[in-house]
């Protein structure tokens, strides 16, 4: 029994220990967490740093959940924002009238290849929805030729990559699909996890940085990657394909194209800020963009946790809102509309 | 009978692990209720797995509210998880077995610390770390030699990716109990002309059985709850079979992992409450491969006493 | 004459296979050795060369901001929740390991040994959020070290048990008996011989369910939360740092600096566990338990 006896001794020790560390830390303002979207993380880490900087006794806690999580984790009050990739549907807004969704940022996602000898593809939202679904399945398929005239597409097998853990990224590319195809629309919709069609040369990967290494790893693959690892993809050799807008036209993600689809939905952008701008009416607009949302409760437990809020996410809106941030994340900011929008929603925060 | 305390206590003691094990089941059972009911008993046997549309309004299908489309078949993840921890175990057996033999019995005295602290060393390796290395060192080796499409993610990568997480729990266990072995029966082995090899195989593993099937049961266990580094190599197959061992799984846990935060977006819950059930589910597996490794190790012992 | 030549030479026949037999099995082993070695030397080699390259001062003196900074608040969270984890789990893992070896060879201790294995089969994510539905919603805990500790436990508990449990069987005996000759109680007999024997295998488990505790990570992303701060003392309403949130969140960001602290954090789960075992096995020796 010594060695219980020690245990219990240390522990005892490192007991006393951890807790005068933790009285050396006393918190006199309002400590905030912000849980959820991965998307949106590496840009809360560029934020809260200079917004701590700026407003001393500030308390912001930053991770990583997921935006299911995220979203769950606001609305039983565990943390106080939550960051999503997708704005809370009708139903979830019924059940918590409460809880708003505000747009912080725009995100894009390109549609990335590991296509030996073939650097400008092409691609459509029916030929990627037929790619995942099985129904094309060599790269020389007529339907991809088609789009592709003068490109040698080699025979060969097409290896889909899609994420296994539920993601923003996955949201963005099945709206792209569904909202272009409509077998696809019909039958798997669009939402953070899809049930992905049987396609036995399909891979599963894990996280943004799983898929940037699963296809460079596979000859002939075919991913979709969030924009925060743009430089990643570029550095594994993988290409960036140029996707078909509504106007019929083949658009590769660049800061304009992004910019074009977001300023064409500003102006139709509800009060509540819950509207997809993926695939947008915009002309020479890059079709899979996407509002990134905190998702907060107007209804806090105190006045001091409200207006702490305010005050952070009213930065992030406004000094935060700038391509200082953005463009090391390969964001863009707010439409002026859309920041306005926003503020609005921001000031309901009680 | 006499009251005595000490074994009480250690009674009780014991009693928290049935106890816990009970609420975890009572909860799942309690919280996937709804879930039972709606998806009935073709959930086991069905392959599609559709979460529905989390975005549209819930329809009612039989009194129950659910998303639109939600279709609920597992067959694919059970299939997935007894292949990848079945293959684990029959990777991991020998290696350990072997591997422990050759610790306890001929490696020189001075380096045998260091060797099996660095198998127990594994044991702490966060299982992140473990999927990292398959994706960047087995995942290519198995790609280029072994797959015939060279794709290396699938079964394979995880059952190795298994195996190498559960070795050190069925190699140190059986180290120790070699260790234990009393030096009689070694030295009567070894009178009667056996070899030092024989010995150890004849005279000493027979000894130590119990502790071998107690550790394959234990690591066994881990192997199915594996969640991160499995998510990480298995290529997430759904609604497809395991055909070779190059097919995309998942295991029943990593799904249960990848498929959460999405399910908690859903507004009828019934996402989160049936992947409750395949918690259940996994239980029921854990409880029958227990089963079996019980009657195989009471039959080997039966076996062996008649021949004595 | 011919018959016992014809015997020696089948003898020598027979004694011949053996030994080829005992070398090829030498072989086999030391094979398997070498095949279980070499990946884990890979693993532990790749995760200490990029965790070293990763070191700093810093990672000691300051908490996590973002993804930048150092890691003090994860250090200590994944130390104090492993410590109030092994302090609910060690008495009653080997507890219940005393019970299963001394006093369960009964129909109770079959069903407690069953379902003990049972419940290491049960994925950490289901204990998680088990006790994320209980603990922190049910109780209102909200994200805490309680919360975190009490579901390590419950993980590693069932493996203290068992692993207790076959160290114990180990014990002969006639050790047991000899001490009952001498009036012992039965606590004497289990504190003063049985455990004292056994304690190699005890503290296996033991430093096992520590391995498993620092290793967690998808249980703790349910219960402990995430906190840029060092714990404040409160066991609920405050969420903790650890080390394996670090590992598998970062190693997920763009920026080589994230995967560098990914890789410290690594370095450091194993380093801290290297430290405590090599501790572990020192005081068990100078106490002459061994």
């Amino acid at each position: 029994m010594k060695i219980l006896n020690n245990l219990l001794r240390s522990g005892v020790a490192a007991l006393a220990i951890a807790t005068a560390a933790g009285a050396a830390h006393a918190q006199t303002s309002v400590p905030l967490v912000e849980s959820g979207s991965s998307l949106l993380y590496p840009l809360f880490n560029l934020w809260v740093p200079s917004y701590t900087a700026t407003h001393p006794g500030a308390d912001i806690t930053t991770t990583s959940t997921g935006s299911g999580a995220g979203i769950a984790q606001s609305i039983k009050g565990l943390v106080q924002i939550g960051a999503s990739d997708a704005y809370l549907s009708d139903a979830m807004v019924k059940a918590h009238p409460e809880m708003l969704s505000i747009p912080l940022a725009i995100s894009s996602q390109a549609v990335n290849y590991n296509l030996p000898g073939v650097t400008n593809l092409k691609l459509s939202g029916p030929i990627l929805a037929g790619i995942y679904e099985g129904k094309i399945t060599k790269w020389n398929d007529p339907a991809i030729a088609a789009a592709n005239p003068g490109v040698a597409l080699p025979d060969h097998v097409i290896i889909p990559i899609h994420r296994v853990d539920g993601s923003g990224d996955t949201f963005i590319f099945s709206q792209y699909l569904a909202f272009s195809d409509a077998g696809w629309a019909s039958t798997l919709h669009y939402g953070t996890t899809v049930s992905w069609p049987a396609v036995s040369t399909a891979i599963g990967a894990n996280g943004n940085s799983g898929m940037v290494t699963a296809a460079a790893a596979n000859p002939y693959s075919i991913a979709y990657i969030g924009v925060s690892f743009a430089d990643q993809a570029a550095k594994a050799g993988l290409g960036q394909a140029a996707l078909l807008d509504k106007h019929g036209e083949y658009v590769l993600p660049t800061a304009e194209t992004i910019g074009n689809a977001a300023s064409s939905v500003a102006a139709s952008t509800p009060a509540d800020e819950r509207i997809s701008i993926v695939f947008t009416p915009g002309e020479n607009a890059y079709p899979i963009v996407n509002y990134e949302y905190a998702i907060v409760s107007s209804h806090q437990p105190a006045p001091a946790i409200g207006s702490a809020i305010r005050d952070f996410l009213g930065w992030a809106l406004n000094d935060g809102n700038n391509m200082s941030f953005m463009s090391k994340v390969h964001f863009l900011p707010l439409p002026a509309a859309v920041k306005a929008l926003s503020q609005a929603q921001v000031d309901k925060i009680q | 009978m006499k009251f005595r305390p000490f074994r009480v206590s250690v009674l009780l003691l014991s009693l928290l692990i049935p106890a816990a094990l009970v609420a975890v089941v009572f909860f799942l059972v309690a919280y996937s209720g709804q879930a039972i009911l709606f998806n009935g008993l073709h959930f086991m046997t069905q392959i599609s797995w559709n979460l529905g549309d989390l975005y549209s309004d819930p329809v009612t299908v039989s009194g129950i509210s659910v998303p639109p489309g939600a279709n609920y078949g597992i067959l694919v993840f059970i299939a997935g998880t007894l292949a990848s921890s079945g293959l684990a175990i029959l990777i991991a057996v020998p290696l350990s077995v072997g591997a422990a033999i050759f610790l306890a019995e001929a490696v020189p005295h001075r380096i045998r610390p260091a060797l099996s602290m660095l198998v127990e060393l594994v044991a702490v390796v966060p299982s992140v770390v473990f999927g990292l290395w398959g994706i960047t060192v087995l995942i290519p080796l198995i790609g280029r030699y072994l797959s015939p499409s060279g794709n290396g993610y699938g079964l394979l990568a995880a059952s190795v990716v298994l195996a190498l997480m559960i070795t050190p729990i069925i190699a140190s266990t059986l180290y120790d109990a070699l260790l234990q072995v009393p030096k009689e029966n070694r030295e009567s082995a070894f009178a009667l002309g056996a070899t030092h090899f024989e010995v150890v195989a004849k005279a000493m593993l027979p000894m130590v059985r119990t502790t071998l099937i107690g550790g394959i049961v234990l690591a066994l266990g881990r192997a199915l709850g594996e969640t991160m580094a499995v998510l990480m190599v298995s290529g997430g197959g759904i609604n497809i079979l395991p055909t070779s061992l190059f097919s995309p799984i998942s295991t029943i846990a990593s799904f249960i992992v990848s498929q959460l935060d999405s399910a908690e977006s859903d507004p009828t819950n019934m996402s989160v409450r049936t992947l409750s059930e395949i918690a259940l589910v996994l239980f029921l597996i854990t409880l029958a491969v227990n089963a079996t490794a019980k009657l195989l190790s009471s039959g080997a012992l039966n076996v062996r006493k008649r021949q004595s | 004459m011919s018959a016992s030549a014809s015997l020696k030479v089948a003898r020598s026949a027979q004694e011949l296979r053996r030994l080829t037999i005992s070398k090829l099995g030498w072989v086999a082993c030391g094979l398997a050795l070498a095949l279980v070695i070499a990946p884990l030397v890979d693993i532990v080699g790749v995760v200490t060369v990029h965790g070293v390259a990763a070191l700093s001062g810093k990672l000691f003196t300051q908490t996590t901001s973002g993804t930048a900074n150092g890691l003090l608040n994860a250090i200590e969270g994944t130390f104090i929740i492993t410590l109030f984890a092994m302090l609910i789990a060690v008495p009653i893992g080997i507890g219940a390991g005393i019970h299963l070896s001394e006093y369960g060879k009964n129909r109770l201790g079959g069903v407690i040994r069953f379902l003990s294995d049972v419940l290491t089969g049960t994925p950490s994510i289901v204990l998680g959020y088990f006790a994320y539905i209980v603990f922190i919603i049910g109780f209102g805990w909200g994200f805490s070290l309680a919360a975190a500790a009490i579901t390590i436990a419950i993980l590693i508990v069932p493996y203290l048990a068992r692993i207790t449990e076959l160290a114990l069987q180990q014990v002969p005996n006639p050790m047991r008996e000899a001490a009952y000759a001498l009036g012992a109680k039965d606590h004497t007999v289990v504190f003063k011989v049985v455990l004292p024997a056994a304690s190699a295998g005890v503290i296996t488990g033991a430093l096992l369910g520590l391995a498993i505790s620092v290793g967690e990570t998808a249980p703790l992303i349910y219960t402990a939360g995430w906190s840029d701060f060092t714990w404040d003392g409160r066991f609920t309403h405050a969420p903790v740092a650890y080390l394996t949130y670090v590992i598998w969140t970062f190693i997920d960001q763009p920026d080589a600096h994230s995967h560098a602290l990914a890789y410290a954090a690594a370095f450091l789960v194993m380093l801290v566990v290297l430290a405590i075992n090599i501790a572990v096995r020192l005081v068990v020796r100078r106490t002459r338990l061994v």
